[in-house]
């Protein structure tokens, strides 16, 4: 799990974005939403200690 | 069809208050993170992704105009932030536990997170009924030196933290609590 690559991935979204490039931002953005859903399940495994 | 050299000046400005606040709330956090040396936990640092992707939406929204895919961006971010911060809020919401960091305003950053993502919810969900006479459309519009400015301290508080990530956590990923960056020497070293 490299913590690094959302950032990056979401750093060119915004590049292209600032760039007014639609299509390449929406892609690198949602690269960066897969990334973000995997980081989000690679970090929230513990149990919690909470009766729901 | 609506022909205007420069349609949805007064939502592009709104979309431009929003970035402004979306990139205060990452400068906020990068600030807190080297005045008070708190380095973030990996929860922490995904909804500062969660920040910058629904700030990517209202970039769009600026640059080429409101459509509903780009607040559609931001409202799926903002949930995706809202399950990281509302996690973490459920970490620590046990009697006693001191939760994780510095309270800012009696809350800490992940509660204020967890507010300002429905915020922006809240937010997109008004635009959105607001701007829906706009069609969608991809070409560049005109942006005042104001806006530009403003998208410019996004890429730039979004650039630190690629920086600031690196440093803590080098290519590989963040300890649950960390306390020193990796690519930095220790300050408790001899």
């Amino acid at each position: 799990m490299i913590m690094m690559l959302p950032f990056l991935t979401g750093l060119v979204a915004v590049w292209f974005g600032v760039l007014g490039r639609r299509r390449p931002c929406v892609t690198f953005w949602l690269l960066t939403l897969v990334i973000f859903g995997v980081w989000c399940q690679y970090h929230m495994t513990s149990p919690l200690a909470l009766s729901l | 069809m609506i022909f205007s050299r420069n349609p949805a000046r007064g939502s592009r400005v709104l979309n431009g208050l929003a970035l402004l606040g979306v990139t205060g709330v990452l400068g906020m956090a990068f600030a807190w993170q080297f005045i008070y040396d708190e380095l973030p936990c990996p929860l922490c640092l995904l909804q500062r992704v969660a920040f910058i992707l629904a700030g990517v939406g209202f970039l769009l929204n600026m640059r080429v105009g409101p459509s509903p895919m780009h607040y559609g961006m931001s409202i799926a971010a903002s949930l995706g932030g809202m399950v990281a911060s509302g996690r973490q809020v459920l970490l620590h919401i046990a009697p006693g536990d001191p939760g994780y960091g510095t309270p800012f305003m009696g809350l800490h950053f992940y509660t204020w997170a967890f507010i300002a993502f429905a915020a922006i919810i809240v937010f997109c969900v008004l635009m959105q009924s607001a701007d829906r006479k706009w069609g969608d459309s991809m070409l560049k519009k005109p942006v005042s030196a104001l806006g530009l400015i403003v998208m410019a301290l996004f890429f730039i508080m979004t650039l630190a933290n690629v920086g600031s990530t690196t440093l803590e956590c080098g290519f590989g990923p963040c300890p649950d609590n960390p306390d020193s960056y990796l690519w930095l020497p220790s300050s408790a070293a001899p």
